[in-house]
């Protein structure tokens, strides 16, 4: 433990590096700004807590085992992100449960919504079975732009694919979701 | 905010939010819980060799392996009797020097950083398809006639023999690879792979039993019996989803 805990203020990259030195504070900091950042993620992609849970504390293992490759100057969102979608790839092709169908709603599906009233609960179902029915290089690139607000270049690079392919996947992925939910979306206003 | 342009901004959007507030939940409680869990986990990892090879950096693990590698060929050269230069042929050495390419490939492979994306799953079904392959090629490249007419030895005989050393040496090279590998996906056949061509280099440079057939089963086989062999394993042992 170091003796003057890192300053909430520091830079991810500063945390990182404080860390790499053997500041462990600066690992729980970074666990505190990503860790909710990526189980929201995950909760998103996987519908299943627990696994949701295992994956968050993978990618925080596997960014510890791998904070030797960290240098000066890179970005870490993007390496945490990488890590976090490596392995939420990697869950798909084990179970290769993209199965769902229909639209169906199946709020037995999100038992961890519980707090949530009945009808949004149905609504955010609803979203969840059509993102599931993307496939999943247009599901992430959905993810990272849209929920995680990254820009099209930062996609890209954890993506491992050029930024054109990314705006294809996205635009393809957007107009799918509005067709998906085009009816249900017009029945609101 | 990004500075992507096509966000959805009417419905769709309106309905992304709603499903990025709704989850947006999760207690301290439940963080402090995790934390503990990986921190934990960090610590037991730390303890082990495993554990502090795998947190070397990419540089250095991949320098680990090349001297190994090197180690290894050096010893395996230098100290036991290599064919007769009658055999040393073009195509023998082509077979080394394609057989060493596809270690190092196989190398960069394993010891890939995990912040990088990963590997798309062909590549490494490919490689392993190209060491069976280059394994068995090498083996319809028999040596020169006059070399094969003056050995004593039965190629019957020594299948079993080059068979069960080429499987013996590619074990190292096998564990040597799976602790430098940090979890990337396909990992154990690509070093099955590579522990396959390690052997039928071994064997390639030492063995002087001409004939196709031989190399066929004795050698061959040795990288099919890894890449098979792990595949079957890493199917039965996969953790369910």
């Amino acid at each position: 433990m170091a003796s003057s805990p890192p300053p909430s203020t520091a830079t991810d990259e500063e945390l990182m590096e404080a860390y790499v030195d053997g500041d462990d504070a600066a690992f729980r900091l970074l666990f505190e700004r990503y860790g909710p950042v990526l189980l929201r993620l995950t909760r998103r992609h996987l519908r299943n807590e627990e696994l949701a849970e295992e994956i968050v504390q993978q990618t925080f293992f596997r960014l510890h085992g791998a904070r030797n490759d960290f240098r000066q100057g890179s970005k870490l969102r993007p390496w945490i992100m990488t890590i976090a979608m490596n392995l939420v790839r990697e869950h798909w092709r084990r179970s290769k449960r993209r199965k769902m169908t229909s639209l169906e709603v199946d709020t037995q599906a999100a038992p961890e919504a519980d707090h949530m009233p009945i009808e949004l609960r149905q609504r955010s179902e609803l979203l969840h079975v059509a993102l599931e029915k993307l496939p999943t290089s247009q599901r992430e690139v959905v993810e990272l732009h849209w929920f995680q607000e990254r820009p099209f270049a930062e996609v890209a690079e954890i993506v491992g694919t050029s930024e054109g392919a990314v705006r294809v996947r996205a635009h393809r992925a957007y107009t799918t979701l509005k067709q998906l939910l085009v009816l249900e979306i017009r029945g609101d206003e | 905010m990004t500075s992507g342009s096509n966000r959805p901004d009417d419905g769709l959007g309106e309905r992304l939010r709603e499903l990025d507030a709704a989850e947006a939940r999760q207690g301290d409680e439940q963080m402090d819980r995790l934390f503990a869990s990986v921190k934990a986990r960090c610590a037991k990892n730390d303890r082990t060799i495993a554990g502090f090879v795998k947190s070397r950096s990419t540089m250095v693990r991949r320098l680990i392996v090349l001297t190994v590698f090197a180690g290894l060929g050096a010893v395996g050269w230098f100290a036991f009797p290599l064919i007769g230069d009658e055999a040393r042929t073009v195509p023998w050495r082509a077979s080394l020097a394609t057989f060493c390419v596809l270690l190092v490939v196989a190398m960069f492979m394993v010891t890939r950083p995990v912040h990088l994306p990963a590997l798309p799953r062909w590549q490494s079904m490919c490689l392993a398809c190209v060491a069976v392959g280059a394994a068995v090629l090498a083996a319809f490249w028999p040596y020169p006639a006059a070399h094969a007419a003056t050995h004593d030895h039965t190629g019957g005989v020594m299948v079993g023999a080059c068979m069960g050393a080429g499987l013996l040496l590619g074990v190292p090279v096998y564990a040597l690879l799976r602790l430098v590998d940090r979890g990337n996906a396909f990992g154990n056949l690509v070093a099955a792979s590579a522990a396959g061509l390690a052997g039928n280099f071994v064997l390639k440079a030492h063995c002087s039993v001409p004939g196709t057939s031989h190399e066929l089963l004795g050698h061959a086989s040795v990288a099919l019996v890894f890449v098979v062999g792990m595949g079957l394993v890493h199917r039965v042992t996969r953790k369910p989803a």
